[in-house]
């Protein structure tokens, strides 16, 4: 069976250590491991949006929120947007809100391009 | 699927991870990994799940992820830590790449070590596997320290250090103080240590001491303490020097041991290997080191030793009636009083001598303990040997006293033989025998007195020696030959068998059995000799079948320390079987007396020769003083008349009475009797009137060699060519109405 190419957003490298890890798909590994990003970000992003409606934005809470979705969105290969999720990290533990909505958007942006490539995935 | 990795065999087969994050993403990913490279893993989704998880099955290692909400990584591990049990186990940190204040704080909490995550799984795989392995060499460093204190305290061992010029660095490891008597809790400084050493040797170790870090030398010495609670121990104590960088001495680092069992276990074997363990008195073996330096000293000095032999008059008999006990005892109380005979003393050892100067020898005056009831007594210097005589007056003098023992007195006495060196010998070997020698003199002269070696006393004692060694190889040189005389039925006037009689042919001379079978008895010899007439006179009843159709039995006398063997019957199985002659050919007789003696000894042997139809004949009947009523149950079916009775038949009127008696117990008990020692017709003419028609003595024949005793049959018998063949023929119908 061939994968599917993996979408732009996507590492290869990263998406064929994760196959190896259950090279025949008996496990179901692919589809539980989107399946819990799927749960974990819906969750997350919930968060996200109570801690940004905030007259002040809550910090720890998105620096909790990024710091988990840069962990496991480099585990699934999603590069660009661990990098995001990085930067936003680092925003958020030194308590500057300077440019932190447009990374914030533009990290929203990229879960969704993310979704859409896992989805090709399965 | 096979775990990757190298060196598993040192580890689990499966190490068990407990897996905590709170992201459900990587917490996925790192389990399906790490199970897949062979690791059973415990998911925990949070800090206070993983809590949980530890207690209810222990992992052998935790991985943690730093950050999670509520109860992080660092408060988890840091409770972890604190849970008995937990304390080493390996707690791995997942952290962010550039997280450096996480990594502090991971150490801080008490994490073993970090990890930056990673997908590269191999990565968290070989960190794992290296954790577990040096988990692993640690605890087995803590319980080999744990096992060394252990052997340590068991060997009442510990350690001790001391660093020059800096105060209270002399310290004592807890196994240590425990050889002093102290806890582990407790502080023994220097002087401390110092104060339980007695005065003397205390000084002599301070010398010591001063000298060894002088010359930076090593220090190995033994220590004698009084602990605090007055037991004495004796500590084995080894330092070694430590160097510093410059090469000088900084300090001693070193063991000490509690070696008083071993002490007085030298002490003991000392004891043992030197004294006699029943009297405490010099054995043997002391007894020979003393007299070879007073010897040498002797020779030195130009002086005379005098040795004293002291055996004991009839010891054996009070440890036969009294026991050995009471024996044991009697030799104690002899010890102590041979002792007050002379200046004795104990304690001299190797070493010891050379401290004393030219009275030295004194020392080695003592009364030891040969073996048995033999003593000693060594008199290192005397001026001539009336003074070797007084103290064996003296030591007769102590025993006159009776002595208590078993509940009775006894009165013991003692036979003294005495050597002087250097006029009766140049050795302990030479002494020891001559004063044997004059011991025996005094024995054989009625003993309780004391004799000194003179040449003309060995002359017997040597002709003896000459005798016994002669005799131990007269078997080898086929010098002791079996005579046979015959025995007879006079009624039919024929030999119904004979009795195979020792005789050494010495040269042209033919020593009489008197002569050397006492020898043999006391030697031992007698078993060697006994074995071979039976097998002799095996091979003769064969041959006399052959050669005349002799179809009797040839009896052989036995000593009964040979009934006492196990494997008399199979060997006389061997005997008759080599020759193909049957049991009955041996017959075997016992003396009276033998017999007696060791009766319990001797039955069972009886009853077993009896079975396989060897006959027993009891000698010298009528000799010994016991009661008859053993006869009527013991296997045997001849007795013989002594010749003392068969002597006086016809002159006093009481032998024919014994002999009248022994032959009606004989019928009453169904044996067979045979008179011996019959040398002239009217003894035979009374013995057949009396009802005993079996017969053997010089009036027949003596014992003769085998083919004289074939020509004596050919001559005599057959021809019926005697004086008591045609006597017998007279009286026969004297006879016919008894038997």
């Amino acid at each position: 069976m061939t994968a599917p190419l993996p979408a732009a957003q996507l590492d290869s490298e990263a998406i064929r250590r994760l196959r190896e890890l259950d090279p025949s798909g008996s496990n179901k590994l692919l589809e539980r491991v989107v399946a819990a990003f799927s749960s974990s970000v819906d969750r997350l992003l919930a968060d996200l949006a109570r801690a940004r409606a905030m007259p002040t934005p809550d910090l720890t809470v998105i620096r909790h929120v990024s710091h988990t979705l840069k962990s496991s969105s480099a585990s699934l290969g999603a590069t660009a947007l661990s990098a995001r999720c990085a930067d936003i990290e680092v925003l958020a533990r030194d308590g500057r809100t300077e440019g932190l909505d447009a990374q914030l958007d533009a990290m929203l942006d990229e879960i969704q391009q993310v979704r859409t490539a896992l989805a090709a995935l399965l | 699927m096979l775990p990757t990795g190298q060196d598993l065999d040192d580890l689990p087969p499966q190490p068990r991870v407990l897996l905590v994050d709170d992201d459900e993403v990587n917490l996925l990913l790192t389990a399906a990994a790490l199970r897949e490279r062979g690791f059973e893993v415990t998911e925990a989704p949070s800090g206070s799940d993983a809590l949980a998880q530890l207690s209810l099955r222990a992992p052998d290692v935790v991985v943690l992820d730093a950050l999670m909400p509520e109860l992080d990584g660092f408060e988890t591990c840091a409770l972890l830590r604190a849970t008995p049990g937990f304390e080493s186990l390996p707690v791995l940190m997942l952290t962010g790449l550039d997280d450096e204040a996480s990594i502090n704080r991971a150490y801080q909490a008490g994490a073993t070590d970090f990890f930056v995550k990673s997908p590269q799984w191999s990565l968290l795989d070989g960190r794992l596997r290296y954790l577990l392995r040096s988990s692993r060499t640690r605890n087995e460093l803590e319980r080999s320290k744990a096992k060394l204190a252990r052997a340590q305290d068991l060997a009442r061992m510990g350690s001790f250090e001391w660093w020059r010029g800096v105060a209270g660095s002399f310290l004592i490891s807890a196994e240590g103080l425990r050889v002093f008597g102290r806890g582990p809790q407790d502080r023994l400084d220097f002087l401390s240590v110092m104060r339980m050493v007695p005065g003397d040797d205390r000084h002599v170790f301070l010398r010591l001491l001063r000298d060894v870090v002088a010359h930076t030398s090593v220090l190995i010495t033994d220590l004698p303490l009084t602990l605090p609670d007055g037991r004495q121990r004796v500590v084995h104590i080894e330092a070694e020097p430590e160097f510093n960088e410059q090469g000088g001495v900084n300090g001693y680092t070193g063991i000490l041991q509690d070696v008083t069992d071993r002490r007085q276990a030298e002490d003991r074997i000392r004891q043992l290997a030197h004294f006699d363990a029943l009297t405490g008195l010099p054995n043997r073996r002391q007894l020979i080191w003393r007299v070879e330096r007073a010897i040498e000293s002797a020779r030195r000095g130009g002086h005379e030793v005098g040795l004293l032999l002291i055996d004991l008059d009839r010891f054996k008999v009070i440890n036969d009636t009294l026991g050995h006990a009471a024996g044991d005892e009697l030799l104690i109380e002899v010890g102590r009083r041979l002792r007050g005979c002379v200046r004795h003393s104990d304690q001299i050892m190797e070493g010891v001598l050379e401290g004393l100067g030219n009275r030295s020898h004194r020392g080695l005056e003592a009364v030891g303990r040969l073996g048995g009831d033999e003593f000693v007594a060594l008199l290192p210097e005397v001026a001539d040997e009336r003074d070797a005589e007084r103290v064996a007056q003296r030591v007769l003098d102590a025993l006159r006293e009776p002595i208590f023992v078993g509940g009775q007195e006894c009165f013991v006495t003692a036979s003294v033989g005495i050597a002087i060196y250097p006029r009766d010998g140049q050795s302990m070997a030479d002494l020891l025998r001559n004063s044997d020698v004059a011991m025996y003199a005094v024995k054989s002269q009625g003993r309780n007195a004391s004799a000194v070696y003179s040449p003309q006393l060995a002359g017997h004692g040597k002709q003896k020696l000459e005798l016994e060694s002669a005799l131990h190889k007269a078997l080898e040189r086929n010098e002791i030959v079996l005579h046979y005389q015959p025995k007879i039925d006079v009624r039919a006037a024929r030999m119904v068998g004979a009795e195979a009689l020792m005789r050494w042919q010495r040269g042209n001379v033919l020593v009489p059995p008197a002569d050397f079978i006492p020898l043999a008895e006391e030697t031992g010899l007698i078993v060697p000799l006994s074995e071979w007439a039976l097998k002799e006179a095996a091979r003769q009843a064969k041959l006399w079948s052959l050669q005349f159709g002799f179809a009797d039995s040839i009896a052989v006398n036995l000593p009964s320390r040979l009934f006492e063997r196990t494997d008399l019957v199979e060997h006389i199985h061997q005997c008759v079987s080599a020759y193909g002659v049957p049991h009955r050919s041996i017959q075997l007789e016992i003396t009276e007396n033998n017999l007696m003696k060791d009766l319990q000894n001797v039955i069972p042997s009886l009853h077993r020769l009896n079975e396989v139809g060897v006959e027993i004949s009891i000698d010298d009947f009528g000799t010994g003083y016991s009661s008859l009523a053993y006869l009527t149950t013991l296997p045997i079916s001849e007795v013989k008349i002594d010749r003392t009775f068969v002597r006086d038949l016809g002159i006093t009127p009481q032998s024919s009475a014994v002999v009248t008696a022994i032959i009606a117990l004989a019928r009453a008990l169904g044996l067979r009797v045979i008179a011996e020692g019959v040398e002239t017709l009217r003894q035979m003419e009374v013995l057949h009137r009396l009802g005993c028609s079996l017969m053997q003595g010089f009036l027949f024949s003596k014992a003769l060699p085998p083919d004289e005793l074939e020509r004596w049959i050919a001559l005599t018998v057959l021809p019926r060519k005697a004086p008591w063949i045609t006597q017998a023929d007279g009286s026969t119908d004297l006879t016919r109405g008894q038997r």
